[in-house]
Order: structure tokens, then sequence, then C-alpha cells
């Protein structure tokens, strides 16, 4: 097989997935590249790598948590009435905003129904009959208003299906989070060894233990004591 | 046989504005009674306690979710041939094999249209 990079590899495997199951080749290729990268490295060099990479989480969870945090900032200002007191609110208040607007788009169809079938009635029952063609044709346009307002209905999809992703994408991104913080603790435990004391370092252990599982409501790390790991280590 | 436009419909979705604008939808194809349940488990009290003649339910609810209540139902001799519509954002294959092996009658991914829920209701229970 020719030479390829490690990025070339994964474009490959990425290109060749159908949701079915990836060659076994494919994926010993790939492990191949990924020790091969990893070996060009000097052994000796092992420790400057260590701590490069210790650095490059750290900006990393920095960005995440000021990302976070600009977020809030945005939506805090957007809804000037609602007091949002952490991150995780704000995946309810986009669910609760679309659904107001969303429900009151509805209203407006249901109102708009009513009132087509209000005027169909009045017309069908004037004294004397209207004429039959021109009913006909104000028929027709009663009835495509009314296909137009199911349109709108189903237009309103959308609300459930965003909703559904932001929740994927923020459980996406609390992922990224907790692993990327769990590595910022473990490096920096290690980066930091002489410069902490004891009583910081076991905060941290107990940080890192709470970090090594998926993190359920209420049992997790709050944003301020994310900012407390990162000011103590970075 | 014509379809009974006034047989009653369960309609079950946590959310709300999903339910309103399924109910709008089967109202729009001319059907008349329809109920809701925000949930598997609040679905399952209505089908003890009224008569059902059709299911649309989502499948990611809390409590009990589309595929539990849907075990539930064909785990019931009365309910084993209760049309049960599956609605839901995941077009995963293995879902769409978990829901027919469960009992599913038919299968809607979201987003959709009044054509399509149309078209599946109509390979349930008939033309209308």
């Amino acid at each position: 097989m020719p030479e390829l990079t490690l990025s070339q590899r994964i474009a490959m495997l990425e290109a060749s997935q159908t949701g079915d199951t990836i060659p076994a080749q494919q994926v010993w290729d790939l492990v191949e590249a990924v020790k091969t990268m990893f070996g060009q490295h000097d052994v000796s060099k092992g420790a400057q790598s260590t701590s490069q990479l210790y650095h490059e989480l750290g900006e990393l969870a920095k960005f995440i948590s000021a990302a976070k945090k600009e977020l809030q900032q945005v939506k805090e200002s957007d809804i000037a009435n609602q007091q949002l007191p952490t991150a995780s609110n704000h995946l309810d208040a986009i669910v609760q905003m679309t659904e107001q607007a969303t429900g009151k788009i509805m209203d407006e169809c249901d109102k708009l129904s009513t009132f087509h079938n209000n005027i169909r009635e009045r017309l069908v029952n004037m004294d004397p009959p209207l004429d039959p063609d021109a009913l006909a044709g104000v028929d027709d346009g009663i009835t495509e208003a009314m296909t137009s307002i199911t349109h709108i209905y189903e237009a309103c999809n959308f609300q459930d299906i965003t909703v559904q992703r932001i929740q994927k994408v923020v459980k996406a991104l609390q992922e990224v989070e907790r692993q990327v913080l769990r590595m910022v603790v473990v490096f920096g435990l290690m980066e930091n060894e002489g410069k902490l004391d004891d009583a910081t370092k076991a905060e941290l252990q107990e940080d890192a233990a709470l970090l090594n599982g998926p993190q359920l409501s209420g049992q997790g790390l709050e944003q301020d004591d994310i900012d407390d790991i990162l000011s103590k280590l970075l | 046989m014509p379809v009974d436009k006034n047989m009653r419909i369960l309609v079950v979705d946590d959310a709300q504005t999903m339910r309103r604008i399924i109910v709008n939808l089967l109202r729009q194809l001319g059907f008349t009674n329809m109920v809701e349940a925000d949930d598997g488990t609040t679905a399952w009290d209505r089908l003890l306690a009224e008569p059902v003649d059709f299911v649309i339910s989502d499948w990611n609810m809390p409590k009990m979710t589309g595929i539990d209540l849907l075990k539930k139902v064909r785990s019931e001799d009365r309910f084993k041939a209760l049309p049960f519509i599956m609605v839901t954002a995941e077009g995963k294959r293995e879902n769409v094999i978990a829901a027919v092996q469960a009992g599913v009658s038919n299968y809607i991914v979201k987003p959709f249209n009044a054509a399509t829920l149309k078209e599946k209701l109509t390979k349930v229970v008939g033309d209308f």
C-alpha cells in the first residue's frame, strides 16, 4: 500500500463509512499510521511532548469554558426578563422559546382555518345564492388557503427536530468538556507536582474522580468548580 | 370497509408542539376523535381506561419510551391487533428493525407531512 498521511487515512475511512462495519484492513492501516506518527517522536523528547500536550489541552479547556460563558452572556441579554442561573438551563430556554413561537404560529393557523371555514359557510348559505361558478372559484381559493395552512403545520416539525438536535450537540459538548478537563487535571497534577500543597492535590484528585464517569444531573461539576480547577492549574 | 373517521386515535408525544401538529394534520385528513398522552406511562393508563382504535407514538419520551409502550401493548392479548404507528427523528436501521420486531404497524421519520401521514395510515387501515 502506498504511503499515506494520517489525515488521508482518516479521510479515506470516513469516505468509506456507510453505516455498516469498517473493513478490518482499514482499521489496521489507521492503527499503523498512528503508531508511525507517535514513533516519529524521539523518546528523549517525550517529556517535552507531554508538556506541550498538557498546555494544548489547557488552552482547549479554557476555550470551552470561555465559549460557554459567552453563550450564557448572550442568552441573558436576549432574555432580559428570565434569569438563567446555569448553562444547562439554556437548552430549556431554547426549547421554551421555540415552543412558544411554534404555539403562536399554530394558534394563528387555527384562527385562519376557522376564518376560512366561516367564509365558506356564509357564501354557501347566501340568500339569494351566489352564482355557482363564482362560488366554485371562491371555494377553490379557500381550499388553496387551507392547504397552505396545512403546510405551515407541517413546517412546524422544525421545532421538535431542532430541540432533539440541540440536545445531542449539548450532550456531546458536555462530554468533550468533561474529558478535556479530566486530562487537564491528570496532566496538571504531574506538571505542578512540587507547586501544589497536599490539600489542593487531594481536591484535584477528587475532581478527577468526579470527571471520570458520565455526568449525572446534580452530581457533576458546575461552572464555578470548573473555573476553580482551571485557576489552580493554568 | 370504509375507514371510520371517528375512530379514536391516541397521539403520544412528550412535546406538546408535536402532538398538536399530528392532531391538526389528522384533522386535515378528516379524522375527528383524537386524544393525547405526553409519555408512554400516561398512554398506557389511557389505553386501559378507555377504548382506543389507533395509536401514533413518538419513540423518545421520558418515563416510558415509545418502543417500551409498543412492547407493553403487544404483550396484552386484547391489544395484539391494535394499529400502532411509531413516529421518530431516529431513522436508524436498528431502530426500525427493533420496532418491527416489537410489532409496529408502520414507522414515520420526522419531519413528515400530511401526505406521508396519510400514506402510512392508509397502509394500516386502508383507503380513506
